[in-house]
């Protein structure tokens, strides 16, 4: 099948067990690869009910079309499960050089089943596959993994591995690769831990067929031509994601101690700038990246490296803990890395549990006498290991995620338990900010942002404006934009630097020979995104609007300093967005997709 | 005070848009504004709310919008971007 590697491998871990099947192609024409294909078969396959760190959840890795093609960032996998942070559906995209080598070795899709007796690691060669011991890897740290395993088979063999966190089954626990790419959000590390699969090991030398191979090279050379020329590219490239940090601070939007404002009057100390001049050593793109957002820092102080800090790094790790000092950061996601936790997800929990120390909900005797003040970078290095190893009260507390955490706590600090179904919100402050509060309050895993960053739109037609056209914009993203998560590239190349979305079309054709528009891709996109929706709804009885409800703290509890002081959405405004999204989504008043809208999606047959 | 383009009564500097800006706020090249203008104040001079510009890279180096604008500078506006 053209622009697919052809098979689905099947590893069952409970008997060991290995089988490939064909990718079926009709799976390919209605959802496409990647998260479309995750998502397929999360919902397929995965009974109703399934305990997320138990025998029947599954882990699916897919690729897609793009994936290890001539593609701008074609590096792109999608990692999908039942979550054990929301217990609803969630997707991890992962870049780096993975996701290429799976598609060389002729596979579309790995579905990882059952729990192995004991700790193992997939070994991939192309066709010879083995579950091999990790007893002697086991307890050890992701990235230590990595460079043994690289050591052991070779460089060209890329490797994804769980730290501690996965194997302590850290509720956030996430996926490492490439020395510090992730599949970081929803717990899929933990669920790779409850499976006892340490590791991933992987190597591919088939190639991949392509249904026009002249149309191919030249519409992937347009593509990377104009990412070439796109005026920013050297600005972009210098900074990545970090650029982003001191717009935040200005317009309110950098999380601040525990989100409790949105600027942080040490900003300039953990911006991007501040990177750069202080740790950054190099700059590191995944596969077939024209424009690289990674770097490689250096931290003096700790004599430490890692790949990062990226903006939701610093704004969790950073702000978020009133932290103004780059070094700690980098060494605090370092830490996070090696251990295989979230970055968002720890530093939204540290942050809470920051807050409660200060307002006495916690003590000494609930935090292993660690003094929990914003601003203390011991305690946060030292919280992180805890988290990790699920070590004492606090670790085991903030090992189950914000919501839980919060839950059992008590006293008030659900108010200020920054989180969405269950996900801890990534870094953007949405005291006054409507459309990109829908956006986190409407995501399909919970609180993140790259389905939908609709805070631009805000600042363009009025921050605290509720209308039906900035519900129609996150809308039009969330069916736009993680159609990229869907065809295995990178979206960073069209939202950065701006390059006309049209030129992915006639290189999806030329690889596929199917012939599609962003509109039929949108419709893809829309179908996804419904049946999304339908598996939350199947898998939480009381599923329904209350769950799409923001943080308490975004409707009130106005911030007292920075840009938005004073500033608070209003709950009525809320639920104006709300009735307004499902109207547009064709859902009832509850969020739940109605008949006429699955019949129109033409998934009735999947879902019923 | 203030902006006047192309009449040179202070200084004369370039502005140019990048990527996603160029659909708000189309191409802009030489304009002369006064002396002792930051960056922030002319942008409003000029129409674009300094919220959607992410980076100000003045003669290529990164600077605040408080910058105060030099007699030749060559500014670059970045948009706002998506994060990680």
């Amino acid at each position: 099948m053209n622009g697919y590697g052809g098979s689905i491998l099947r590893v069952n871990l409970t008997d060991g067990k290995l089988t490939k099947e064909p990718t079926p192609a009709q799976l390919a024409k209605d959802f496409i690869g990647g998260r479309g294909f995750g998502a397929y078969f999360l919902f397929k396959e995965v009974p109703k009910g399934a305990d997320p760190l138990g025998q029947e959840n599954k882990l699916i890795i897919s690729t897609g079309p793009l994936s290890g093609m001539l593609a701008p960032g074609g590096g792109k996998c999608d990692w999908t499960t039942k979550s054990p942070l929301t217990g609803g559906y969630a997707d991890a995209s992962m870049g780096g050089h993975f996701t290429a080598e799976l598609k060389y070795a002729g596979l579309d899709s790995i579905i990882l089943e059952g729990v192995s007796p004991t700790p193992v690691y997939l070994f991939i060669e192309t066709d010879k596959i083995l579950l091999l011991d990790a007893s002697s890897l086991w307890g050890k740290g992701a990235i230590d993994v990595e460079v043994e395993l690289k050591h052991k088979y070779g460089e060209e063999y890329q490797v994804a591995a769980i730290g501690p966190g996965g194997e302590n089954q850290v509720l956030y626990a996430c996926i490492n690769h490439d020395f510090g790419r992730q599949a970081g959000r929803g717990g899929v590390g933990a669920v790779m831990g409850s499976k006892k699969l340490k590791a991933i090991v992987l190597h591919g030398t088939k190639s991949v067929p392509v249904a026009d191979l002249e149309g191919y090279r030249k519409a992937g050379m347009a593509l990377y031509k104009a990412c070439k020329d796109a005026e920013g590219l050297a600005e972009w490239s210098r900074y990545g994601t970090t650029i982003v940090t001191t717009w935040c601070n200005e317009v309110g939007a950098l999380p601040t101690r525990n989100f409790s404002a949105g600027s942080f009057e040490l900003a300039d100390n953990i911006n991007g700038q501040a990177m750069r001049n202080e740790i950054v050593i190099t700059d590191k793109g995944c596969f077939g990246c024209p424009s690289p957002c990674g770097k490689y820092s250096n931290m003096k102080r700790y004599n430490t490296q890692v790949e990062g800090p990226e903006y939701e790094t610093i704004g969790l790790m950073g702000s978020n803990l009133g932290i103004g000092d780059i070094q700690a950061v980098a060494e605090a996601n370092r830490l996070a890395d090696d251990l295989g936790i979230d970055t968002i997800s720890a530093g939204s929990c540290i942050g809470w549990a920051m807050e409660c120390y200060e307002k006495g909900i916690l003590t000494k005797a609930d935090t292993d006498g660690l003094e929990l003040k914003f601003g203390n970078i011991d305690a946060v290095f030292a919280l992180i290991k805890k988290i990790a190893y699920r070590e004492g009260k606090i670790g085991n507390l903030l090992a189950l995620g914000v919501k839980r955490a919060a839950q059992q706590v008590g006293k008030g600090s659900e108010k200020f338990a920054i989180q969405v179904k269950g996900m801890e919100q990534s870094a953007y402050a949405t005291h006054n900010a409507t459309a990109m509060l829908l956006a986190y309050m409407t995501c399909d895993v919970g609180a993140h942002h790259n389905r939908s960053w609709a805070i631009t739109y805000d600042l363009q037609v009025g921050r605290d404006k509720v209308v039906p056209e900035k519900v129609a914009r996150v809308i039009w993203l969330q069916n736009f934009r993680p159609m990229f998560d869907v065809m295995g590239s990178c979206r960073l190349q069209w939202v950065e630097l701006g390059i006309d979305r049209d030129l992915y079309c006639p290189l999806l054709e030329a690889i596929t020979g199917v012939k599609r528009s962003w509109q039929d891709l949108e419709a893809v996109g829309n179908r996804i995104w419904n049946l999304t929706r339908m598996y939350w709804v199947r898998e939480n009885d009381s599923f329904g609007r209350e769950w799409d409800l923001p943080a308490q703290r975004f409707y009130t509890d106005p911030p007292k300093t920075g840009a938005t002081a004073g500033q608070i959405t209003k709950f009525e405004d809320v639920q104006r967005l709300l009735d307004m999204y499902y109207d547009q989504r064709g859902w009832d008043t509850n969020g739940l997709p109605t008949q006429g809208t699955l019949e129109t999606l033409n998934l009735t047959t999947l879902v019923t | 005070m203030g902006l006047e383009p192309h009449l040179n009564k202070a200084m004369t500097v370039t502005i140019r848009p990048l990527g996603m800006l160029k659909t708000y706020i189309g191409e802009l090249k030489e304009i002369s504004v006064e002396a002792g203008l930051s960056v922030r104040e002319t942008l409003h001079l000029i129409g674009i709310n300094p919220d959607l510009v992410a980076g100000v890279f003045v003669n290529e180096e990164l600077k605040t919008k408080d910058y105060i604008l030099q007699d030749g500078d060559i500014v670059k506006l970045l948009a706002v971007i998506g994060g990680g």
